[in-house]
């Protein structure tokens, strides 16, 4: 199987001490490695507003995770411990590595073209007319 | 320069190439018509009213009737729209992220709904995305399902 990415966000409480938060994201760490995937990026973004209220919360404490793995049963893990933590007021998984896959097939179709285009730059006279309506409608 | 201009026409939808298609043939059409046109005339006239007529006007389906009339005055009034590009396509940008909330709330109402494609002018490709980006924001709390005023 492919190795998968994913983006972990989860929020706390906004009364949560910092060690709190820290013991959190450790715990998270230590049972993807168990599974066999890693932790590749941690992001705390701090207390921010949520756009609605959760869990009466009105803001919140997000932590943002990227995570490296290969079997579905991290995330199956991963959510299972945040779902019974209680500082924690909402989470979200995403998967990530086929939009990542997609921008890099996209990035490397427009560089190709790019390195293509000098040879091409003299013949189309289409292309120019729409160009200069183009300036024109601006 | 040319060599940008170039670019953007290429990484641009369809639909845009479409609309200066369809407005270069107009524009001659609005003096020159009645003139001398023996055989191309009909099918032209015709392919004109059906691009020109309910896709330019936007919302409003059907404020002039069918006619001759019209036609003069359509093309005049095209000069005025400013043409809205796609700012993703401008940006050259292959994957809206979700977590960019500031981006996303310049694409919803301030109530929270999305706003259309016709007001944004945001290609349907990137249109896609940013619904996807908008949806997984508002599930983490970034964006509003409905604010409350």
């Amino acid at each position: 199987m492919d190795a998968r990415t994913y983006d972990l966000i989860f929020i706390c409480r906004p009364a949560t001490p910092e060690e709190e938060v820290d013991k959190m994201i450790a715990t998270l760490t230590h049972a993807a490695q168990e599974k066999g995937g890693t932790v590749e990026k941690v992001e705390k973004w701090g207390t921010r507003k949520l756009a609605y209220k959760v869990a009466k919360h009105r803001e919140g404490i997000y932590v943002y995770l990227a995570l490296h793995g290969t079997q579905g049963e991290m995330i199956h893990e991963l959510e299972r411990r945040l779902k019974v933590a209680d500082v924690v007021i909402k989470y979200m998984t995403i998967r990530t590595d086929e939009e990542l896959k997609r921008q890099r097939k996209l990035a490397g179709k427009r560089e190709r073209r790019a390195a293509r285009r000098p040879r091409k730059q003299a013949p189309p006279p289409a292309a120019d007319q729409t160009a200069a309506e183009m300036g024109a409608a601006d | 320069m040319t060599e940008r201009n170039d670019e953007n026409i290429q990484s641009q939808p369809e639909e845009s190439a479409a609309e200066t298609v369809a407005a270069a043939p107009e524009s001659p059409r609005a003096e020159g018509a009645p003139t001398a046109r023996p055989e191309g005339g009909p099918p032209r006239r015709e392919g004109g009213f059906r691009q020109g007529g309910p896709r330019r006007e936007g919302a409003p389906r059907r404020d002039a009737g069918p006619g001759g009339g019209p036609g003069g005055r359509r093309p005049r009034k095209q000069y005025f729209r400013k043409r809205k590009v796609c700012r993703f396509c401008v940006e050259r940008i292959d994957y809206i992220d979700y977590k960019k909330a500031d981006v996303l709330q310049s694409f919803v109402q301030d109530r929270g709904k999305v706003l259309p494609r016709r007001l944004t002018g945001t290609c349907s490709q990137h249109q896609r995305w940013l619904i996807t980006a908008i949806k997984r924001a508002r599930n983490i709390a970034l964006l509003p399902f409905a604010q409350e005023l």
